[in-house]
């Protein structure tokens, strides 16, 4: 996976950055920072350090030159030196792909710091301290330490593609009082993309995502999610699509009735709707109005989910006065995907469209709870929706009705939590 | 068995107070994953462990163990001896791996329980 090969498949996921983060080396990353600025995408810098307690940590770091000088302190705390024919060649290129030598550091080794040391090195570094994967049993902080250790000043935890979103956040970040990051934990070029943070940024930038990280100047961590898996991220795109085709109003439910069996996704917008030609079209998956997309794989895999999980997908369109999708599931389907983090939807939802006039309802069993734009703006008086005050207040009346729903069919989501 | 009887048949080093003989040590468990050891020691247990992180002494006390002992000659971090000595936990060291140790304590008669 040299650093071009990254960059060309982040852009082929529609990802605005990657963090670059080889196993306790940074020697990859200008490389991949060249690549990545030549094709209009954003590589960080980042490093995954294995601590002496083998707990992994990912350093994001603000520049190169950080980069380098951690890189250099790991180095000086790794053990042995690397045995190629075991453990494989620890490649650096350049964004040609050129090989220009090889770390001779035993990388997949710990260094010789402990958690403790660790986080300190990385903000010595100027960087920001993430436990990695922090849900996995092997290298996660959860799993090698049973739990985070009280006053460690960690910036963020990280929730793997393993566990949806929304609980690995609950469970993991909440108590912390730090924001929860995804990220697909790619160890080949296929892998990126299968899990994706969100961020309210002014631009895609390394210092923008750690304003974001540690919530400053408005800049702030909206969610995250599976696109390939999560339902969440489906309606995402789905609202997305909407937009982009001129809506101006977008309905959504999602619908989960325990005793019927069945879980009902509706999306309806008022943009520009499609001829019967076009519907026709839409799902099926060779065909598409869009070069890259950010979240999901749109219409067809929507279907495929549905159908898998004894459902169906009906996409109703009239040109010129909207389209309505509506996916049905039977709810306690083995192969039903999960739904992801609802609040990343809405989040990100209003984020990037605060103009756009959003209804959003979520129902499980008799419990519902409805959020509208309009309502938002009329709270905020003035104030900016994409703002900090307005997302704050998006971010708690969808946690607070999230909450609300934690009733009867909660028996039908559990499952979600770790699969 | 005491803590100084176990110390004794391990090359170990007590470390922090003299608290040791306080607890019986009825049983053994060995694993460097924390998580492994809340879900699966018992009360009264040794356990055996590379960790030497502060943490170790939070799930010692959670599941009320008679002593961690640390292998290879390891020292425990300075937050860990604090923690250790402030929650009354007893901490070995013991210059053996903990297969070796393992194996004394064994002969000694202390057994482990089946988990599964």
């Amino acid at each position: 996976m040299h650093p071009a090969a990254v960059v060309q498949a982040a852009m082929a996921a529609g990802l605005d950055g990657v963090v670059i983060c080889d196993h306790n080396a940074a020697d990859n990353v200008a490389a991949a920072g060249r690549a990545a600025r030549a094709s209009g995408c954003v590589a960080m810098p980042g490093m995954e350090i294995t601590t002496e307690e083998e707990v992994h940590l990912v350093a994001l770091l603000p520049d190169e030159a950080a980069a380098g000088v951690l890189h250099a302190r790991v180095a000086a705390a790794l053990p042995g030196r690397n045995a190629p024919d075991t453990f494989g060649m620890q490649v650096i290129a350049n964004e040609q792909a050129e090989v220009l030598g090889f770390n001779p550091s035993l990388l997949s080794a710990a260094t010789s710091w402990s958690v403790d040391r660790a986080v300190g090195e990385i903000h010595r570094a100027g960087g920001l301290a993430v436990a990695a994967h922090i849900d996995r049993e092997r290298f996660g902080m959860a799993g090698q330490l049973g739990f985070v250790p009280p006053g460690l000043p960690l910036d963020a935890v990280e929730v793997s593609a393993a566990t949806a979103f929304d609980a690995g956040r609950r469970r993991y970040a909440d108590p912390l009082r730090v924001p929860a990051l995804t990220g697909s934990d790619a160890h080949s070029p296929s892998e990126i993309g299968r899990a994706v943070t969100f961020f309210h940024l002014d631009r895609a930038e390394t210092a923008e995502v750690h304003r974001a990280i540690r919530a400053e100047n408005g800049r702030t961590v909206l969610g995250g999610g599976r696109p390939m898996e999560d339902l969440a991220m489906h309606i995402l795109d789905i609202a997305q699509n909407g937009v982009e085709a001129g809506a101006t109003r977008v309905d959504i439910r999602v619908e989960e009735d325990a005793d019927a069996n069945e879980l009902r996704i509706v999306v309806a917008d008022n943009g520009r709707g499609m001829d019967a030609d076009t519907r026709n079209r839409v799902i099926d998956p060779f065909f598409t109005t869009r070069q890259t997309r950010i979240v999901g794989l749109g219409l067809p895999l929507l279907r495929q989910a549905a159908e898998a999980a004894g459902g169906h997908l009906t996409v109703n369109s009239t040109p010129g006065s909207g389209t309505r999708v509506s996916a049905v599931f039977e709810l306690g389907h083995l192969d039903r995907a999960p739904l992801g983090d609802l609040e990343t939807t809405v989040l990100v939802l209003l984020a990037s469209h605060p103009d756009v006039d959003l209804d959003w309802t979520h129902r499980r069993g008799d419990q519902e709870y409805s959020l509208s734009a309009a309502d938002v703006r009329a709270a905020l008086d003035g104030a900016p929706l994409a703002s900090p005050e307005g997302l704050a207040l998006v971010r708690n009346a969808v946690r607070l009705g999230e909450a609300g729903l934690a009733g009867p069919s909660r028996r039908a989501t559990r499952s979600e939590d770790h699969r | 068995m005491t803590v100084t009887d176990l110390a004794g048949l391990i090359e170990g080093t007590i470390v922090g107070p003299a608290l040791a003989d306080a607890r019986d040590v009825r049983g053994g468990y060995a694993s460097d994953l924390l998580s492994d050891v809340m879900a699966n020691a018992q009360d009264g247990d040794a356990w055996i462990t590379m960790q030497r992180h502060v943490n170790t002494v939070a799930v010692a006390q959670l599941k009320n163990l008679a002593a961690i002992v640390i292998v290879n000659g390891r020292q425990p971090e300075p937050d860990m001896t604090a923690r250790a000595a402030e929650h009354e936990v007893a901490v070995v060291t013991t210059p053996l791996s903990a297969f070796e140790a393992a194996g004394r304590l064994f002969e000694a008669g202390i057994r482990g329980r089946r988990v599964s």
